[in-house]
């Protein structure tokens, strides 16, 4: 059985996929993250986030 | 997910060594207060998870399983406190043992250590909700709305959706800080080509126009279209590229400088000052500050809590959650704090702004001292820029800007004291020099405007970049923050659903129609139920303790069922019962057979009575419930068993203690005469304070008896039911004849006649009364399944019945 948390980060995965503001490969990154089992840390985001504007920010 | 066989308890709280069998059957525990039942919830939730919630939560400080979870005689040699628990995994199908020391709370040995089956018991072990004790019922009911939606979040496990949101806000905002930046980076590289072209606003065609009219001195060709590859100064040898400036500009680039030197006083003064202010009051209210601190300190913490150990002090936790509902505890307790923090780090970005735009003033102004071989001047320039730009680091946190208080009263820029006159110096140098040829003017016009559109450029795509990264960021909130929301209002939904039809169901009398409303907003969960059809109203508003001890019970119940959907297979409920009144408590043995046959439910009451109430309901059997009728610290629990009573006396008589006997079988009668009282409607003279001797509930009781068995002979002939008429009418014969019913009879003709005096028989003339009240309480209980009668309904019975039916004595006559 999905636990909520799995069942709200495969829905988010989604409707994010859906908005132009966001490539495949961040959602593919974000999926790693949300997997991983870890608590999410928001400096990984912020890297995420960075490398889909395929900048240098850290 | 589980449920449970058998366990075995040693030197665990109250319990000396007990052992019981389960059969992952619903299984009651009654006894008098402090009779060892928590005891036994205590050890099996020790076994299955490690923890003993008792010991843990608010109003436990100083309390911990190694120390306090020992007998108390034990707690010099913990090592003898263990639980052994026999399990059977429903998901695996699959039965383990589970050993669990005090000694090593996190160490079981698991037999067989599968890896599946480790997988299943180390998820199991992360639910502490599986113990409802009564003292927490009302924890869902009694609480402001945003404690509710903290309690109903930890129970359904959304602290980690909670920290995933958090994440990817606290990521939004600092990637918002990093546009601004970039965006002032930006301003600061668009004012600077400017200023050296000369052109406002900076439009593709007048740059063109500008740097055209230059390479045409230079007999270059006219550049066309700016394009992103577009070089201003192509064309030009790189000797010529050589030349270290444009006089021109450089005097701007310096005018400039002098100029905004004027309004440094002014710089972000707004911001500075309400800096400073801030500051003020943190060392008015040392508290504030330390709360400012900690919080910073407990953040930082909290991004790093990987584990049950806390990666501030190394201090062990029972488990992670623990730990970060601590440290979360504590950050929320400094809501001031959080405003001054957001005052200080708004202002210190402005601030840092202004730094950001002053150094891009430095930077054409240090180069040409550098090329002009003003070695000093370049050096103090070059090290102001450092200082800004460490400045500005600072400027981005908390701790940082807590240092800065001096400095931003006065002149925060701090600039060089000899600043003024060198830039002044080097000022005079550069117009006493002569006007440079035009050609000249022309080259370093191009070289310099082309260096500073490749700043400009670099700031702008590290701008887009930061716009990006951030419109990324928003989305990924956003989308969360709506996908949360929906998902938790469908859950929310469904909870209040299950809660309203779990509510109905122990109160289907008085109740039928009651609903409730749960209402989730940010951070906060509300609750009105129906009262009488008049409306909603807060839980407490109307309805009785005992009805609100009732709502926090079914929406336990409802929780679990969304918490674990069919994998619920397993709670205990310590005491919690007590929490449903009489007139409700076979609704609620219903509501338990009805909505949850697949679960496990280990139950204690200190209510004897309840306790046999649930076993004429059905939801346990004598095979499946214990008694305990007492407690000594030597002992632990003694346990009480109808089963097993018989035995106890007659070994207690065997070895001549007749005074063990008689106060056995004592408290025996006392209790199966309260029940039976209960059970077949007695109607003892009544007592206001409910304080009924045994002698006067027996006799009743035994009226009673005989007075249903004489309506169930009579009803039985009117409608020609032989077999049934025979088995009525021997019991009331048995009732009527027996030794024990003479004595009863005694009690109530004359008081002098008391059980007391038990104690002083010896042992023969003790042996006859055992067997004459033995006899007697076997017409009270069915010989097959061993439950006590009762009759149904209990107002005006119709019947006389036991749980398993195989006595069901009609007591209504055939109409005539």
């Amino acid at each position: 059985m999905a636990t909520l948390q799995q069942q709200i980060a495969e829905k988010f995965l989604g409707k994010l996929a859906e908005s132009e503001d966001v490539d495949d490969a961040t959602i593919k990154q974000l999926r790693i993250l949300l997997a991983d089992g870890k608590k999410l840390k928001a400096d990984d985001l912020v890297k995420v986030f960075g490398q889909s504007a395929g900048g240098d920010l850290k | 997910m589980i449920k449970l066989e058998s366990a075995h308890i040693e030197e665990v709280r109250g319990i000396r060594k007990l052992d019981l069998i389960f059969n992952k059957e619903k299984f009651a525990i009654s006894g008098p207060n402090g009779s060892g039942k928590s005891g036994v919830i205590d050890a099996i939730e020790f076994g299955l998870t490690g923890h003993i919630g008792r010991l843990t939560g608010k109003g436990t400080k100083g309390l911990s399983v190694s120390e306090h979870g020992p007998h108390v005689d034990k707690t010099k040699f913990p090592d003898a406190a263990f639980v052994i628990l026999r399990v059977f995994l429903t998901g695996l199908g699959k039965s383990v043992t589970i050993t669990r020391k005090l000694t090593s709370p996190n160490k079981p040995k698991i037999e067989p250590a599968d890896e599946d089956v480790k997988a299943v018991l180390a998820e199991f072990a992360d639910h502490p909700e599986i113990t409802l004790s009564r003292r927490e019922i009302l924890r869902f009911i009694l609480v402001e709305p945003t404690t509710r939606s903290e309690e109903i979040q930890t129970i359904l496990k959304l602290d980690e959706i909670g920290q995933t949101r958090s994440a990817l806000n606290t990521a939004q905002n600092k990637l918002q800080s990093a546009h601004k930046t970039t965006t002032a980076q930006v301003d600061a590289a668009r004012s600077s080509l400017q200023l050296h072209l000369q052109i406002a606003p900076l439009r593709a065609e007048e740059l063109l126009e500008a740097v055209n009219k230059r390479r045409t001195v230079l007999d270059l060709s006219a550049i066309a279209e700016l394009t992103a590859d577009t070089k201003l100064d192509t064309g030009l040898l790189s000797t010529v590229k050589a030349f270290d400036f444009n006089k021109e500009s450089a005097l701007r680039d310096l005018k400039a400088l002098a100029g905004a030197r004027e309004g440094f006083p002014d710089f972000a003064r707004t911001e500075a000052t309400a800096v400073i202010a801030d500051l003020a009051r943190l060392e008015a209210d040392p508290a504030l500050l330390r709360a400012l601190q900690r919080r910073s300190f407990i953040e930082k913490g909290l991004d790093f809590v990987d584990g049950p150990e806390c990666p501030l002090c190394d201090t062990p936790w029972q488990n992670e959650q623990h730990l970060r509902d601590h440290l979360k505890m504590k950050l929320a307790k400094s809501e001031e704090a959080k405003q001054l923090q957001q005052s200080l780090l708004s202002n210190g970005l402005a601030i840092a702004e202004q730094a950001i735009r002053v150094a891009s003033l430095l930077t054409p102004v240090q180069k040409l001292a550098d090329a002009r071989g003003e070695i000093l001047f370049a050096q103090v320039l070059a090290a102001w820029k450092a200082e800004l730009e460490a400045l500005e680091t600072k400027l981005a946190t908390v701790d940082g800007i807590t240092g800065l208080t001096d400095r931003l009263k006065g002149d925060w820029l701090e600039m060089p004291k000899a600043f003024p006159q060198q830039l002044k110096a080097l000022t005079s140098k550069l117009e006493a020099l002569p006007d440079q040829a035009a050609t000249l003017d022309a080259q370093t016009f191009l070289t310099t405007a082309q260096l500073r559109l490749v700043d400009y450029r670099e700031a702008m795509r590290k701008n887009e970049a930061a716009n990006i990264a951030l419109t990324v960021a928003k989305a990924a909130h956003e989308t969360y923050c709506a996908v949360l929301e929906g998902e938790l209002n469908t859950l929310y939904e469904e909870v209040q659903q299950d809660f309203s039809t779990f509510y109905r169901a122990i109160n289907e009398e008085d109740e039928s129609t009651f609903t409730a409303k749960l209402t989730p907003s940010e951070g906060s969960l509300g609750l009105e139920v129906n009262f009488y059809e008049r409306g909603l109203f807060p839980p407490a508003a109307y309805h009785s303790e005992g009805h609100q001890d009732g709502m926090g019970v079914c929406l336990y119940l409802a929780l679990m069922k969304r918490l674990f959907g069919g994998q619920f297979t397993f709670a205990l409920l310590d005491d919690v019962v007590m929490s449903v009144d009489a007139g409700h408590r076979y609704q609620f043995c219903k509501l338990l057979k009805t909505y949850f046959p697949d679960t496990q439910f280990i139950i204690t009451t200190h209510d004897r009575l309840w306790a046999e109430q649930m076993k004429s309901a059905g939801l346990v059997t004598a095979k499946t419930s214990i008694a305990f009728h007492s407690w000594t610290i030597d002992t632990g629990p003694l346990v009480e068993s109808n089963l097993e009573i018989w035995d106890e006396i007659g070994a207690a008589l065997g070895k001549g203690k007749v005074e063990a006997a008689a106060a056995a079988l004592r408290h025996h009668l006392e209790y199966v005469s309260r029940h039976l009282a209960d059970q077949i409607g007695a109607s003892p003279q009544f007592r206001a304070d409910g304080n009924y001797e045994l002698g006067e509930l027996l006799p009743s009781v035994l009226k009673r008896m005989k007075e249903l068995c004489g309506k169930a002979a009579d009803a039985a002939q009117s409608w020609g039911k032989d077999a049934d008429k025979d088995t009525a009418g021997k019991r009331k014969t048995v009732l009527s004849t027996s030794n024990a019913a003479m004595s009863v009879e005694q009690w109530a003709v004359n008081k002098a006649v008391h059980y007391n005096e038990w104690a002083n028989f010896g042992k023969k003339d003790f042996e006859p009364v055992v067997a004459a009240f033995k006899e007697l309480l076997r017409c009270f209980s069915c010989e097959t399944c061993e439950s006590w009668l009762y009759v149904t309904p209990h107002g005006n019975p119709e019947s006389l019945r036991c749980a398993c039916n195989a006595i069901n004595l009609n007591l209504k006559q055939k109409p005539k």
